[in-house]
């Protein structure tokens, strides 16, 4: 097994959670060391419609999005830079694509070090573009996704990262469904077990170029809660199931960093106060910066232990104040000079706690991922660190309890159906088994019935 | 290990002056969903087996929905006046919670599973498939991943009489094609979340040019923009899920064309959209 579970808290003291600082710094691209006193921004802009009907359009809009941002780097005067090439279908399919992509990206960023002193690093997330039915493992998908990092890992890329899909068929048939142990199952369980087995190719590919792997994001499964969640006016998905998955996730994503990914992770991954709390690595975060991409809930609280500041993603194209890729960048830059500027002159921990309560109490979303919360989520995990299974079912129970104390205390109201599948949630989990092999034996029959695609033979269970 | 956070609390003078849960505060008083006045209106012809099925549906109950509509087909009823006056009776109460914001996807997703899982019983006992208003095919496009916006699309076209064709995720153009070829349905949908399969709206659309079909698309997901769906002929931008049928009435009841549709989507979907302000 790869993965080597923590089962003891890296971060000793909840209270030396804060933005750029972690215990395992981690050196990248050129001049940067996340995690070590500097947050950085992370622009990252999708290609432009159209532009993946060939490898040369993918290329040009490739150069034409980091030409911009390192043309605003300049302009303003940032001291770092960390570009995102988040692969859509047609990079990652292709390993001419993700070459040409990949080295065009750093070539502008290398100039730009090479220029002006710069920090820069490259991060390369290649498109999970697995199907459960058509195979997580071995599947031409899996291999030509094998390919593009190792295309990306030869071609500049400082750091590797993805956003695997394990456990999605299951979990969105839960999460529309309000079914909790398929939420659990699905993420838990089977989004974990599928982790495992991509970060111990990914960790192996980023060995032997000697660059970094960096992490994971539960985005195909907490993000889908959280989207469907949405706003307050939003009739989807409950708030608290939404902050459930996320716990859950917290444990899921974990697996990266225990299979050898240091950070920084994927910056949609909301749950990564929870995973930086328990192993002390550096984390890509997004928020109010990303408003281009995603309207959570959370847009201050989410910077307050970051260490890589992201805007998530924008169309490539012009706006009033220049082109995306400047302007996003623009806006992110701002925000670390903020932070780097509170770290300087000592009041960080005052700015981190500014961030955290502007949000705390506006969704249980918030509350949980205050770094507090997302401590006290840290310690129930490696409590029962050895079992995913497990460990995930304490990540909920916990979280829930966050949201209760917060609810006793009066900080925070529910509506009746957040209170509802709150309390229903919570009597699920305490009911099922301590037993890993009984929950998942109930699971595997129950879920390979009601959900057509799910295949129990493309996990190792 | 206390909270670093705790010596702010007594600072707060008021956190409605940060952030306001606006949903806690519009809520109304609870109500059995059964005594909501317009679900009372829904089912107000409703009696006996057929409310008591209307209700399992309304409840999201398919277990239940199975064992009564097994009894009510034993006790002699008809499966087509099952389907239409009890089933979609619950299933219109339903849409009608989940419009009001009363109802949640949950809700609406258990209920259409209750609820189809009943009208197969009733097809077993008929032989056959019960009429539907017509075929709707329905897709995530080639190259992308992300169907839960098609599955709600599927549920809420079950709902209301239609017959969806789910071709499923990531689903090659021809395939698509030859799909609309075989099933000449009303209307197709097609959705994407990202900006790079968008783009497979056009080809599908171009695609059955060639074959000689012209089928109004509606297209939509996350990253999906009206003025982007407009360039391609044959296609309008679709804003919700539970639009769906109201813009398949719009064509199977009255004869709009996808270019009517462009025009007239806030009238035909009774409500403001913003896109089409």
């Amino acid at each position: 097994m790869a993965q080597k579970a923590f089962t003891k808290m890296e971060t000793k003291n909840v209270d030396d959670m804060l933005f750029g600082e972690t215990l395992h710094p981690v050196k990248l691209g050129l001049g940067q060391e996340a995690g070590n006193g500097m947050v950085y921004p992370n622009i990252k802009v999708a290609p432009a419609e159209g532009s993946e009907e060939s490898i040369d359009g993918l290329e040009a809009t490739s150069k034409n999005i980091a030409f911009a941002a390192c043309q605003r780097v300049a302009d303003i005067g940032l001291p770092s830079i960390q570009i995102e090439t988040e692969h859509v279908q047609q990079q990652s399919i292709s390993r001419e694509a993700s070459e040409r992509c990949t080295a065009v990206t750093w070539e502008q960023l290398e100039e730009l070090h090479d220029k002006f002193g710069t920090r820069v690093s490259l991060m390369s997330t290649v498109a999970d573009m697995r199907e459960e039915e058509n195979g997580l493992r071995g599947s031409e998908f899996d291999i030509a996704m094998d390919e593009s990092f190792e295309a990306c890992a030869q071609n500049g890329a400082s750091m590797l990262c993805i956003e695997t899909v394990g456990g999605k068929v299951v979990s969105d048939y839960g999460i529309s469904r309000g079914d909790a142990r398929a939420i659990l199952y699905g993420i838990g369980v089977l989004g974990s077990n599928d982790m495992e087995y991509m970060w111990t190719k990914i960790v192996d590919v980023a060995k032997k170029y000697n660059i970094t792997p960096g992490g994971d994001t539960d985005c195909a499964q907490a993000n889908t809660a959280m989207f469907l969640a949405g706003g307050f006016m939003s009739k989807n998905v409950s708030h608290t199931i939404a902050a459930v998955a996320r716990a859950i996730a917290g444990a899921r994503s974990l697996v990266a960093i225990e299979c050898g990914a240091t950070g920084p992770t994927k910056d949609c991954g909301y749950e990564n106060p929870i995973v930086k709390s328990i192993a002390s690595v550096p984390i890509c975060a997004e928020g109010k910066n990303a408003t281009c991409a995603h309207a959570d809930l959370m847009g201050n609280l989410t910077a307050g232990v970051c260490d890589v500041w992201s805007n998530e993603s924008v169309y490539n194209r012009e706006e009033m104040g220049g082109p995306t890729p400047g302007v996003w960048l623009q806006s992110l830059g701002y925000e670390c000079a903020l932070m780097n500027t509170a770290k300087q002159i000592g009041t960080a921990k005052e700015l981190r706690d500014s961030y955290v309560l502007a949000d705390k109490y506006r969704d249980p979303q918030g509350v949980i991922l205050a770094y507090d919360n997302a401590y006290r989520i840290g310690e129930a995990i490696v409590a029962d660190g050895e079992d995913n299974y497990l460990r995930a079912r304490a990540a909920a129970l916990k979280a829930m309890d966050c949201i209760n104390e917060a609810v006793d205390q009066g900080r925070i109201l529910l509506t009746r159906f957040e209170r509802d599948t709150l309390d229903s949630t919570y009597k699920t989990y305490e009911q099922l088994p301590d037993d890993s092999d009984k929950f998942l034996k109930t699971c595997i029959k129950r879920y390979s019935r009601k959900v057509k695609e799910h295949d129990i033979k493309q996990y190792d269970l | 290990m206390a909270s670093p956070l705790e010596k702010y609390y007594e600072k707060f003078e008021d956190y409605e002056k940060i952030a306001i849960r606006y949903n806690v505060k519009i809520e109304g008083p609870a109500l059995k969903p059964e005594d909501d006045p317009e679900v009372v209106e829904i089912l107000a012809a409703a009696e006996g087996d057929k409310k008591t099925l209307a209700l399992d549906v309304l409840y999201g109950d398919k277990d239940k929905t199975d064992s009564d509509v097994a009894e009510a087909l034993d006790a002699g009823n008809d499966p087509i006046d099952l389907i239409n006056n009890a089933l979609m009776k619950g299933m219109d109460a339903v849409s009608a919670l989940y419009t009001k914001g009363e109802y949640f996807l949950p809700d609406l997703m258990l209920a259409g599973d209750a609820m189809m899982s009943g009208v197969a019983l009733c097809e077993a006992k008929l032989g056959h498939k019960a009429d539907s208003k017509a075929k709707v095919v329905c897709c995530a496009v080639q190259g992308d991943p992300h169907d839960i916006g098609k599955n709600l699309i599927v549920m809420f076209l079950n709902a209301n009489g239609y017959e969806p064709i789910d071709l499923g995720r990531d689903v090659p153009h021809e395939t698509v094609v030859a799909a609309l070829k075989e099933n000449e349905p009303a209307m197709a949908t097609a959705t994407a979340l990202m900006t790079t399969t968008m783009t497979g709206f056009g080809k599908i659309a171009a695609l059955m040019e060639e074959e000689g079909l012209d089928i109004p698309i509606g297209c939509g997901g996350g990253a999906v923009r009206r003025d982007f769906v407009e360039e391609t002929p044959h296609c309008f931008y679709g804003v919700e899920a539970y639009h769906t049928p109201k813009l398949a009435d719009a064509i199977v009841d009255d004869g709009k064309t996808w270019e009517d549709i462009r025009k007239e989507y806030a009238a035909i979907v009774g409500e403001y959209v913003a896109a089409y302000s």
